[in-house]
């Protein structure tokens, strides 16, 4: 593969040139109650070209025949010949890299039949249909992916590696006199067959919370002092702040520019944030983005204050800033953009406990169901909650709504528990029509001073 | 390449069916409103089915350089776990003729789809703004067939144009977008039309002002009904059937909601890249009346919904494939309301505002699809929406959440507009319903 893929980058007659090619080999299995909805294995092999000559725009080209190779090459260079730039697209320095990256397959999925994988699933999925209580229905998914994937560019920059990864989700519904709740599970690693044992334990729990949530009422609407939990943080600092912090909705907007101006202050003292794309063994970790440039941990808010932004060398030449490694494509057929990695709140100080004992009416947010953000508006669904009274967790709550303004909420941010932790869930991040694309995210607890819960539906 | 498959799968299996589909996708795109790429995605891929022991299992592949033997065994391997299923391909038959493919989209040039791109980026420039455009090209050939006899193919073309403009200030980030699809190139009128609900949305929405609060009129614009249809369409689809958790199970014949509440599926639609002569399945497509002012008929069904369901139900045509996984239950174009009457030039609301004394028009909202949505109950901020006064568009709202369920609400609707359009796949006209829970904040 190398030879060839050297051999199109001599053949090429643009300024930069570089070549992607990946082959995945993955499985499925996927069961909906009792029955096994789907259990298949695919292969899906493809290549991608981008191109960059003086004063011209980028040229691109994905296929899945990796004898057109060379044809694509030109097409990409044709394509990139028509677009005429006064303002020429530059790339950030950054010292071409060699590597071989074979991470640990950790038990290579590819030597286990669909079978012992449809088992896996379907004794995850039993321990959600074992809870009875009104469970009606359920959904359990086994996903494995092995990737081998080769990058070059006319820089000298060659890189081949191979990536795993399993994702492990379940749904269970519960249903009592026309309402219906759900829990959910969901796991992903970037690790192989052995990691996906003995995780029947969460499925079991997802199931049990759909039945409570049959019993609990809506919260009630109104703004509180809420608790997010880790995952709520987490999903909540992806959302509403990690995208603005992705540079390409920035660099070439000067209001937008003002409005994310290094040095201005975003939150409390307390809040850090940052983005980790070489923490150790993450969905989101890499050791190069899908430019060839390392990844490496990015601050973007330090005490309160932004420091930083993620970039692709594009994005960073025009801003003057250094890349940081935060370039990817879901996959050979897209061009890489600026995407987060792992991205965190930084730990605090103290327990949860110290961080709920003076709030005398609260929600605690747990665990998100999903969330959206329209740049600084956000609404947020929490899997479930409880509510906080004189300093303690009290009843169980459901239809845990946060919605708000990120600039407000951000700032609103008072106190942040010692106890962060990754949370190895699976889905992925979606922009620009390439989702999901693996992340990860990890926060401590964390209190936000006053936040609008909406609850019943009025 | 088909047949190769089909008289391999013959021999290894007792039935079964191929999609092969190649596609070639130009992307022109604009940012900040310079040129900045040009792109192509050329893709192959081949999906597999096949019925062993009457268990039934799927495989895909964009591996070229493989032997179809390889696709078949893993098809094989997974109708091995396979549940027994008893799928009914449909034989050979003749297919209706949909007009599928522009001859003129297909053989555009990078410099005509660009040039289209350019246009909308001039005539949407303003100082205050970004703008970005992205225009696509798609050419795709589809070619299906069964062991059972039916056997396919055609080529269909797409085209869609895409404008978002941005404009940023302090704390306040307002975007508005819009787009076309079609399968030939756009005409004028159809970026005029782009060029108007982007400006008039936008200027309306330079002044922001209070929410009200209440249960209130709520003016859904085409674009901002889609949490409202999300429950219907699950709620129709047959996979929800066949799970025992649609709210429609067991109501087709009587009146669910509002005697102007019409849906209906149309595949065979010409000029619309929903549209097909027959699904990934090879059952030839049909009109499909889902809804008849206000009475649920019939639920959309691929062959497995339809095998699953039984009492003689067969696939409606709604088969749809990807390269990977098995096919999956879809839509084709979805009619809603009275059904394309012609088209009135682009206003705020189409022509419903009269009479509302006080109410909103909702545009975009945060969130659809998240949450609970086959039991009906929505709740969602609102990301573009502006304020009713005495029958007026006052400003836009920004902190605002709006509320309901959609089968209390559908039961009793206050009109359709004049506005109808295509949003994508699915063609309607704004739509007044009374007793919306708006929150404000």
């Amino acid at each position: 593969m190398r030879d060839r893929l050297d051999a199109a980058l001599r053949a090429s007659r643009a300024d930069y040139t570089e070549i992607r090619v990946e082959r995945t080999w993955a499985s499925s299995v996927s069961f909906r109650g009792r029955r096994l909805e789907t259990a298949t294995a695919s292969e899906d092999v493809g290549g991608f070209v981008r191109v960059l000559s003086r004063g011209r725009g980028w040229g691109v080209a994905a296929f899945t025949s990796l004898d057109h190779l060379p044809a694509m090459l030109d097409r990409a260079r044709e394509l990139s010949q028509a677009i005429v730039l006064d303002e020429p697209i530059r790339l950030a320095e950054v010292a071409p890299v060699t590597g071989e990256a074979l991470l640990d397959l950790d038990g290579d999925v590819r030597g286990v039949s669909l079978a012992e994988k449809t088992r896996l699933i379907e004794a995850y999925n039993g321990e959600m249909l074992a809870v009875g209580g009104g469970i009606t229905d359920t959904v359990a998914n086994y996903h494995d992916e092995v990737t081998e994937y080769w990058f070059v560019n006319s820089e000298g920059t060659a890189l081949h590696e191979i990536r795993p990864e399993v994702t492990l989700s379940g749904t269970a519904l519960a249903r009592k006199n026309g309402t219906i709740e759900k829990g959910l599970e969901s796991i992903g690693l970037r690790k192989g067959w052995k990691s996906a044992q003995n995780k029947g334990a969460g499925f079991r729990q997802a199931a049990e919370r759909a039945a409570q949530l049959l019993q609990a009422p809506s919260v009630r609407g109104g703004t509180y002092p809420v608790i997010l939990d880790p995952e709520m943080a987490g999903v909540f600092i992806h959302e509403a702040f990690g995208h603005l912090s992705e540079a390409d909705f920035v660099y070439e907007n000067p209001q937008a520019r003002e409005m994310m101006t290094l040095g201005r202050r975003f939150g409390r003292a307390v809040l850090t944030v940052g983005d980790n794309g070489a923490a150790p063994g993450l969905r989101g970790t890499m050791p190069y983005d899908d430019e060839g440039v390392p990844t490496q941990d990015t601050a973007l808010i330090r005490e309160g204050v932004l420091v930083g932004r993620l970039h692709s060398r594009e994005t960073a030449a025009r801003m003057g800033e250094r890349p940081t490694g935060n370039a990817r494509a879901i996959s050979f057929r897209h061009p890489p953009i600026v995407r987060m990695t792992n991205t965190y709140i930084a730990n605090g100080q103290g327990t949860f406990a110290d961080l709920i004992k003076d709030i005398k009416l609260g929600v605690y947010a747990c665990s998100a169901f999903g969330g959206q953000t329209m740049l600084e508006s956000f609404s947020f669904t929490a899997a479930y909650g409880h509510m906080i009274r004189d300093g303690h967790v009290a009843e169980l709550v459901k239809d845990v709504v946060l919605a708000g303004n990120l600039f407000q909420t951000l700032d609103r941010i008072e106190r942040i528990a010692g106890d962060f932790q990754w949370n190895q869930i699976g889905g992925g991040c979606g922009k620009g029509g390439q989702s999901p694309l693996p992340v990860t995210e990890g926060a401590p607890h964390v209190r936000i001073e006053a936040a609008l819960v909406g609850g019943e539906v009025g | 390449m088909i047949p190769a498959v089909l008289d391999a799968l013959k021999r290894a299996a007792d039935a079964g069916d191929a999609c092969r589909q190649r596609s070639e996708r130009t992307t022109i795109t604009f940012e900040s409103g310079r040129l900045k790429s040009a792109g192509v995605v050329e893709e192959s891929g081949l999906n597999v089915r096949v019925v062993k022991a009457g268990k039934v299992g799927v495989a895909g592949t964009t591996a070229a350089d493989r032997p179809p033997a390889e696709v078949i065994a893993r098809a094989l391997a997974s109708a091995e776990l396979g549940e027994p299923l008893a799928l009914e391909f449909p034989g050979a038959r003749a297919y209706p003729s949909v007009a599928t493919e522009s001859p003129r989209a297909a053989s555009a040039s990078a410099q005509i789809l660009t040039d289209l791109g350019r246009e909308l980026v001039e005539r949407l420039a303003r100082p205050d703004a970004q703008i970005n455009v992205t225009v696509e090209r798609e050419v795709e050939e589809t070619a299906v067939g069964n062991t059972a006899g039916a056997a396919g193919s055609y080529r269909a073309t797409g085209v869609s144009v895409s404008a978002d403009v941005t404009r940023v200030t302090d704390n306040d980030v307002l975007m508005v977008y819009d787009y076309f699809v079609g399968t030939d190139l756009p005409e004028a009128k159809d970026l005029d039309a782009i060029v108007a609900s982007i400006q008039g949305r936008l200027e309306r929405a330079l002044t922001v002002t209070s929410s009200p609060g209440g249960p209130l009129p709520v003016v859904f614009t085409p674009m901002g009904l889609s949490a409202l249809l999300l429950p219907l369409e699950e709620a129709l689809s047959g996979k929800t059937l066949v799970q025992g958790i649609s709210p429609l199970q067991g109501r087709t014949g009587e009146p669910v909601f509002a005697e102007g509440l019409s849906i209906v599926d149309d595949p065979t639609i010409p000029g619309r890249p929903g549209s097909y002569p027959f699904d990934d399945e090879g059952v030839a497509a049909a009109r499909l009346p889902l809804i008849e002012r206000g009475v649920p008929r019939a639920f959309a069904h691929d062959l497995e919904t339809a095998a699953r369901l039984g009492k003689g139900q067969r696939s409606t045509g709604h088969g749809h494939r990807g390269v990977f996984g098995k096919p999956r239950l879809a839509y084709s174009n979805l009619i809603v309301g009275p059904g394309p009457v012609g088209r009135s030039p682009w206003s705020l609301g189409g022509g419903l505002l009269d009479g509302i004394a006080e109410g909103l028009v909702v545009e975009d909202l945060i969130g659809v699809g998240q949450g609970n949505v086959i039991g009906g109950a929505f709740s969602h901020p609102v990301a573009l929406a502006y304020r009713i006064e005495q029958g007026e568009i006052t400003g836009r709202v920004k902190d605002a959440a709006v509320a309901g369920n959609v089968y209390d609400l559908l039961k009793r609707t206050a009109g359709w507009g004049n506005d109808g359009r295509w949003v994508g796949a699915r063609w309607s006209a704004s739509l007044r319903l009374d007793g919306v829970s708006v929150a404000g904040r």
